[in-house]
Order: C-alpha cells, then sequence, then structure tokens
C-alpha cells in the first residue's frame, strides 16, 4: 500500500517562495489575507556576527495519526488509504477544532467573504462554493494522474522530495530510513509524514 | 536538525467559546444538581422549573456561542443528526452536542409535570394553551410521571456528560500541554457543579425565598465549599505540573501565574475568598443571606473566568 510522504532539504532551500505561489494557484488559497497551504519561514538564527539565515518550509503533515481528523465533529477531515489527509467542504461546519488540534499550524480558515473574493481574484475558474477549514492535500488531485505536488515540481532547488514512503527503491523511502531525514514533534504521537534534512552547511 | 521553538498562544478559540464552555457545564450542572435534589432530597416544583428553565437556557445560550463562531452554519446539521456518533465516535464536540441536546429534552420532559401544576404558568397566555393540548397532557401523565426517575437519571447522566465534555474537548488537543492532561476534564467537572450550585444558592436566595428550604441551601453551602476546596487543590497540582513540565507547559504557567486577572481575579475573588464566606455560613451557621449571595456570585464570576484564562494560556511550542 502507497503512503505517501515528503522530505524538505533545509540546505536547498532558497526561500524563493515559489512552492508557495505554485500552491496559491494550483488550490486557489485565500492569499489575499496572507494564508497558504504551504508557506517559508524565513529565520535568523545566531548571534552577532555568527548570524544564518533559514529557509523553513511548512505544511500540513499528512499524520498517521492525524488529531485534527479525531477531533472533527462531522467527519469532514478524513485521510485517504494513501495517507493523505483531506477535507470534505460539504461536511465542515467550520468550528475549527481542528486548527487547535493540529501542532504544525497546518489549517487556514476560508470564509464565506473569502469565497466571495475568491470568485473576484481567481475568476470564472474558482472551484470553492462554500466555506471550510482548508489545508493542503498533497496536490493529490495531480498524483491521481501520476504527477507530483505544485510545490515539489516548482521547487528551484528541489527541496522538496515527493514519495511513496513503502517503496524501498523509493529516495524519500530511503532518506527517512537512513535517518537523516527526520520529522516535526515526534513525540506528540501524530506520526507526520514530512521529514526534514537539517542544514547541514551551518556546521562547517 | 537545529530547532528553533516559537511560543505562540491562538485566537481561534477566545471568549466566545470560553462562555460555550462555560455556560454549558453551569447549564447542564444545574439540570443535574436540581433533578437529584427534587428526587432525593425534597420534592421541590419551584426549584426544578427555575432550575430546569434557566439550565436550558445556558445550555441554549452556550450553543448558541459556538453556533454564531461556525463558518458555515447550515453544515450544523451534520452534528445534530445522532448519527454522528456512529461516524465520528472519537469527536468530542460530537458527544457534546448530542449530550446538549438530549439534555434539554430530558429537562423538558422532567418538568413538565410541574409545569402543568404550575398556576404561574398556567397563566402565561400561549404556554397555557400549550400545556393544555391533551397530547402534552397525555405525555406528562402515561411518559414523564410515570418514568419521573428515569428521566431524571437520564438527564443525571446526560448533564454529567456536558460537563465531562467540556474539559475532554480540550483534553483532545495534543499540542498543548496545559489542555492535553487528564487534570482539566476533572477541573471543568468540579467547577461545573460548584457554579450550579453558587447559581442555584442565588436562586433559592433571591427568587424562591422559602424558610423551608434552609436544609437544602445548607446543603449547597457545604458541597459548594468542599468543591471549592478540590478545585483549589486539583489547580495546586496544575500549578506544580505546569511548573516542571514542558516548554508548552512552562510557558502556559508563565503566563497564567503572572496574570493578576488570574491570580487575583479568580483564584483570589473566584475561589478564596468565596471559600471562606461559605465555610463561615457553615461554622457558624448562616448569618443573613448577604454572604453566601455575594460569594455565589463571586464562584460564577471564577467560573466563566477559569475558562478564559485557560483558552488564554494554550501554548502551541512550534519548532521552527
Amino acid at each position: 500500500m502507497t503512503r505517501y510522504a515528503m522530505v524538505i532539504d533545509l540546505n536547498t532551500c532558497v526561500g524563493c517562495n515559489a512552492c508557495m505561489a505554485a500552491c496559491a494557484m494550483e488550490n486557489q488559497t485565500p492569499v489575499w489575507k496572507n494564508e497558504w497551504r504551504t508557506w517559508v519561514h524565513d529565520q535568523e538564527i545566531g548571534s552577532g556576527e555568527d548570524v544564518h539565515r533559514r529557509f523553513f518550509p511548512r505544511l500540513c503533515n499528512h499524520c498517521d495519526n492525524p488529531p485534527c481528523l479525531s477531533v472533527c465533529p462531522t467527519g469532514a477531515t478524513y485521510q485517504l488509504a494513501n495517507g493523505i489527509v483531506k477535507v470534505d467542504e460539504a461536511l465542515c461546519m467550520g468550528c475549527r477544532a481542528c486548527a487547535m488540534a493540529c501542532p504544525y499550524d497546518a489549517r487556514i480558515e476560508v470564509t464565506w467573504e473569502d469565497v466571495r473574493e475568491g470568485k473576484a481574484f481567481y475568476g470564472n475558474d474558482y472551484r470553492r462554493e462554500r466555506p471550510s477549514m482548508d489545508k493542503c492535500t498533497f496536490c493529490d488531485h495531480r498524483v491521481e494522474q501520476g504527477r507530483k505536488p505544485a510545490c515539489v515540481e516548482t521547487c528551484v532547488g528541489s527541496a522538496r522530495l515527493f514519495g511513496d514512503l513503502h517503496d524501498p527503491d523509493d529516495p524519500v523511502a530511503q532518506l527517512v530510513a537512513s535517518g537523516v531525514a527526520r520529522p516535526l514533534l515526534p513525540h506528540l504521537g501524530t506520526s507526520p509524514n514530512i521529514y526534514y534534512i537539517g542544514d547541514l552547511k551551518r556546521k562547517g | 536538525m537545529d530547532i528553533n521553538t516559537t511560543f505562540a498562544t491562538q485566537e481561534i478559540w477566545t471568549w466566545s467559546i470560553a462562555v460555550y464552555l462555560y455556560l454549558g457545564g453551569l447549564g447542564a450542572a444545574t439540570l443535574v444538581v436540581t433533578f437529584l435534589t427534587d428526587m432525593y432530597l425534597k420534592p421541590h416544583r419551584d426549584l426544578v422549573l427555575w432550575g430546569a428553565f434557566s439550565g436550558i437556557a445556558m445550555l441554549g445560550l452556550g450553543s448558541l456561542m459556538l453556533f454564531v463562531h461556525l463558518l458555515d452554519h447550515l453544515a450544523v446539521l451534520h452534528v445534530l443528526n445522532p448519527l454522528v456518533l456512529i461516524r465520528q465516535p472519537h469527536a468530542w464536540i460530537a458527544w457534546g452536542t448530542q449530550f446538549i441536546i438530549w439534555m434539554m429534552w430530558w429537562g423538558v420532559f422532567y418538568a413538565l409535570p410541574y409545569m402543568i401544576d404550575s398556576p404561574q404558568l398556567n397563566r402565561v397566555p400561549l404556554l397555557r394553551t400549550l400545556l393544555q393540548l391533551g397530547l402534552v397532557r397525555k405525555l406528562s401523565t402515561r411518559c414523564c410521571l410515570r418514568f419521573h426517575k428515569a428521566i431524571g437519571w437520564l438527564a443525571t447522566i446526560n448533564g454529567i456528560g456536558v460537563a465531562v465534555y467540556t474539559g475532554l474537548l480540550l483534553q483532545s488537543f495534543p499540542a498543548v500541554a496545559l489542555w492535553h492532561n487528564p487534570g482539566v476534564p476533572l477541573l471543568f467537572t468540579v467547577s461545573a457543579f460548584s457554579t450550579a450550585m453558587a447559581f442555584l444558592l442565588l436562586l433559592l436566595n433571591l427568587v424562591i425565598k422559602r424558610e423551608e428550604d434552609r436544609p437544602i441551601r445548607v446543603f449547597y453551602e457545604r458541597t459548594d465549599v468542599m468543591l471549592i476546596a478540590a478545585e483549589l487543590v486539583i489547580l495546586f497540582s496544575f500549578f506544580h505540573y505546569m511548573s516542571a513540565g514542558s516548554e508548552s507547559a512552562m510557558q502556559s504557567a508563565k503566563l497564567l501565574w503572572s496574570d493578576m486577572g488570574w491570580l487575583i481575579g479568580f483564584i483570589g475573588f473566584g475561589l478564596i475568598v468565596p471559600f471562606f464566606l461559605e465555610l463561615r455560613c457553615v461554622l457558624r451557621g448562616s448569618s443573613g443571606h448577604a454572604p453566601v449571595m455575594l460569594a455565589a456570585v463571586l464562584v460564577l464570576f471564577g467560573g466563566y473566568l477559569l475558562r478564559h484564562y485557560f483558552l488564554a494560556a494554550g501554548v502551541y511550542a512550534y519548532p521552527w
């Protein structure tokens, strides 16, 4: 059984934010209020002359044990057999419990006002009809067609790798198995499927 | 990987959800205490009517606060359907919504025989017509009176469910150490019953005002003193858990224990002052209604502050 996962290499992310733009156009996110399904933190680490700049891409971690799913009162948040966590906007009443439960701050809200704004911003191609909580879907509509998620395909530094964790020949599975790529907040028991390769270059 | 930790509080669930949690617990516990009093302490029509009406009103108002907060109000129909418990048995909001709905029904059914007998309610124009309907009278005699205790117990079970649920809801968010621990449902349940005792003491002293109810008032005062003491013990254990816990817990501790609203407002005036006021009444016998009523108002005020600060002080420790 396929288990999709992503590895993000912090050494090669140049902070161009192309992933954010590609995701926004692909998934029609409410960018007018600066809310994104994936976004890149721009951080300064260190002090004095020893200051480094680090870019830290973030998105939904598509956890094996997603707390956003277990708290969802209507069943709007659900998980596909391949591990992708999605939201059914017709079922979501927008109580925001999922946003409260998510340790990765990966939920955004789309209101009625955003739906109206979306029609003006994205034009006739705008797909959304109702408000709901929103999140990354690993671009499952592209993945179904054998393509990569928009953020992965557009990444100029190849910082994002997308693949099947259960396929031993997949580079993603190999990086995770080697221990080089590690998840965030593993102690919470969410079993996240986004793995990060630490910024090795800073260690000289 | 070098990790930066960013601490953040949330602005998603604020005062309106605190009101929902507060009125949910208070309303449900009010109904429970009222019905248990009527079943096992002393049959009391006025207490049941006032307790049921105000409890149901509080549950309704509290639910309205959550409803207003929703992004898509029409989609609430999905959670009003009892079958949601089969689809989402792990979602506490689903349980809580069902508990609240059924609590309101049991509250009406338990109070119905008293409503039909009440001269005051039978003077209210529309209500009088409703209460004189044959179907309503049949429902009252054939179901509500016949199974009065069973309905009372169903209400009690649902009411305890609502009170516990208000804490379990916060407990289900794993990223926040202040919320994700077994102390929260316990604290919120004890607080719900303490505020319900305070509310019923206000009703008995301000509205019903009968000298023969003194044993009930004394019982409520004694129970409330014990509940406040229990709340203080739970908070003390929370203080120690947070002071030497995870980073998220320690940040929450810093927020709470340096805030005068929490320290003086909630712990001082919401717990300690009413504890001593009520203890004095219990030890020396009542010296007028004023101290008890003051204590009750303070407990009710403190009950809201507890939920407000608990929501506000939940700290997420983000690894970036």
